[in-house]
């Protein structure tokens, strides 16, 4: 718990004035500074070098291939801002698309809507009540490939489920098969390993809702659902919105819960934005118009990240002034 | 602020004895525990959470016909070592060999991760010029990219200095993506250790670096085990990356590219996909158990954080 206090402090901003030290004497100064900035290069510049290589180079041939029509194979011509103005004209970058905003805006809705519920339930400090926030946190640490896997074995028309119902002859139900049902069925997995994270995050921030301020309330004769709705969840409002972000860029994100759960079947009703990047460029035709998308989708979560950050500064600001 | 959390829970517990008394589940405030709805809630929680668990347990250790018959029942003639075994001798594809080589892909990470994300770190924490502040942030802007989309001319850079398709390329690859968040996390904590420490062992003869691993270092120990858990299972779950940048040709496979190329494989024989799911998920569960606490905060922390 001390380390969840720490999601509370006000972030790097309070800075307790470092500074390099002091050069000896001031004949020395003009060598010393330069030998301190050589050493902080030293510090510094492996890492530097390394992100710089293999994070930010790909983004800039990313932006490079995607004013080009290149195939993977051919050579490469530049077509300027082409395969921007088609981003969403063909049918498949357009359906993909809608799942993409679908899976992100109705996963974030149920995770953060559960998440809440059972934070509220969950929030006292007993050994019942870690264990159960562990029951539910623990997909959180499985690889998604693996979790999609298993939950094909339970929804798939072979699967524990449908296997059950054709005892009772019962016709298999289309969980996975069945265009609409397959999109919800993802949705539902894709909360069932995620809400936990929430609840997690929000007992926390719950657990520093002063006692004084519930006691107040009662006195004032509150009932718990109103002291709940009026008091602790509008007091916790700033995480639920980091929350809420962290969900929606982690959703329009979504890949491999989706390789092993449908495959982007069926019909490609399950195709997320990712899936489709991945997928043709590995047919290897698109490759440019691939990494078109794909810069696309970088802009779209990094507009979002930054407004989580300007919410949490502004958050900082609020709980230190 | 810590210690008037301390004092105000322990205000709460005096103002109300008979209110909330810990480690007894469920009796909170105003008798809530008793109420059938709170039990509706968790009994909920815990069967939908659990039946993924119990079906992939049970069904591990039983013949297809069984699974197909009954998959939820547990046939005590018909239990059976016979296909767990055999998924773990299996030559064609071998979770058990996957997890050496992810386990080695892990701490090769971890350890370059330190070894690189520390000394930044301390550079940026420790500086007030504005070019570092600048280094910080363009290290901030590498938690924008969505990894998996970009993937691609990640190989292209990788040609280009001759490391496509090798361990050495998938792991610097790694370790570039862990960067942005372990030095944030880094500095973050630097910063909370007093800078006269520093001018002590400056005074006392030491360098920096010697300054940052002999002394700020061993104080770091919590952000440090943070970051670990939060690239290990990042590392130890990541599909991606290691399914394009290493093609099956290299013989390398981590436990989820295994997975992936055995079950798309035998999707339809369920002895070999519940045995195999169980291998795959049994020891990040394990780890998970003991390390709850750890875990639990470390990937909180790093997602909020980072």
């Amino acid at each position: 718990m001390v380390e969840l206090a720490a999601l509370k402090r006000p972030g790097p901003r309070d800075n307790t004035a470092p500074v390099t030290p002091a050069p000896p004497s001031p004949a020395g100064r003009r060598s010393a500074q330069v030998r301190a900035a050589a050493v902080s290069l030293g510090l510094m510049g492996p890492a530097v070098l390394l992100y710089t290589v293999l994070t930010v180079v790909p983004v800039g041939v990313a932006v490079y291939l995607s004013l080009t029509d290149w195939d993977g194979f051919s050579s490469v011509s530049f077509i300027g801002l082409d395969n921007y103005r088609h981003l969403f004209d063909d049918p498949s970058s357009s359906q993909a698309w809608y799942v993409t905003a679908v899976i992100a805006v109705s996963g974030t809705v149920f995770m953060v809507g559960l998440g809440l519920v059972y934070a509220l339930i969950l929030k006292g400090r007993s050994r019942a009540n870690s264990f159960f926030r562990a029951v539910g946190y623990f997909p959180h640490v499985i690889s998604a490939l693996v979790l999609g896997y298993l939950w094909a074995a339970i929804l798939g028309t072979n699967g524990a489920i449908n296997n059950t119902l054709a005892k009772f002859d019962i016709e298999p139900i289309g969980f996975l098969f069945d265009e609409k049902m397959a999109l919800i069925s993802l949705i539902a997995v894709i909360v069932w390993a995620g809400f936990g994270f929430n609840v997690v995050l929000f007992v926390a921030a719950l657990q520093t809702v002063p006692a004084e301020l519930l006691e107040a309330a009662a006195i004032d004769g509150a009932t718990k659902r109103q002291t709940n709705l009026r008091i602790v969840v509008p007091m916790i409002a700033p995480v639920v919105t980091v929350a809420t972000i962290l969900n929606l860029v982690g959703l329009i994100r979504a890949y491999d819960i989706i390789v092993s759960l449908t495959g982007g079947g069926p019909a490609g009703s399950t195709q997320t934005f990712t899936y489709l990047i991945l997928a043709r460029s590995f047919e290897g035709t698109k490759v440019g118009y691939a990494t078109s998308q794909a810069v696309f989708l970088m802009i779209v979560s990094a507009v979002l990240a930054l407004v989580v950050t300007a919410l949490r500064n502004r958050q900082d600001q609020a709980a230190t002034g | 602020m810590e210690a008037k959390a301390r004092e105000a829970k322990a205000h709460r517990a005096k103002e109300r004895p008979p209110a909330a008394p810990e480690g007894l589940p469920g009796r909170t405030e105003q008798g809530e525990g008793r109420s059938p709805l709170r039990w509706i809630m968790l009994g909920g929680l815990l069967v939908v959470m659990m039946v993924p668990v119990y079906l992939l347990l049970v069904n591990a250790f039983k013949s297809q016909q069984d699974i197909l018959d009954n998959p939820f029942g547990i046939p005590l003639s018909g239990l059976t070592l016979k296909h767990l075994s055999a998924a773990v001798t299996s030559p064609q594809f071998n979770v058990i060999g996957g997890y050496g080589f992810t386990l080695f892909l892990v701490v090769m990470v971890d350890v370059l991760c330190i070894l690189l994300a520390g000394p930044a770190a301390y550079a940026i924490a420790r500086s007030l010029k504005k070019r570092t502040q600048l280094v910080m942030l363009y290290f901030l802007a590498g938690t924008f990219i969505p990894g998996a989309a970009v993937i691609i001319p990640v190989i292209y850079v990788l040609r280009e200095i001759g490391l496509a398709n090798s361990v050495t390329g998938l792991v610097a690859h790694d370790v570039a993506s862990t960067l942005p968040v372990s030095i944030f996390l880094f500095v973050g904590f630097i910063r909370t250790i007093p800078v006269d420490i520093d001018h002590a062992a400056t005074i006392d003869g030491a360098g920096r670096y010697r300054t940052f691993w002999t002394i700020i270092f061993p104080l770091m120990r919590p952000a440090v085990v943070t970051v670990l858990i939060l690239n290990s299972i990042g590392i130890w779950n990541d599909f991606v990356s290691p399914q394009i940048l290493l093609s099956p040709s290299s013989g390398h496979y981590t436990v989820t590219t295994a997975i992936y190329a055995g079950i798309s494989q035998y999707s339809t024989d369920l002895t070999k996909v519940f045995p195999n799911l169980l291998l795959a998920i049994a020891p990040v569960v394990i780890f998970f158990i003991y390390m709850q606490r750890h875990i639990i905060s470390g990937l909180t922390v790093g997602a909020v954080k980072g």
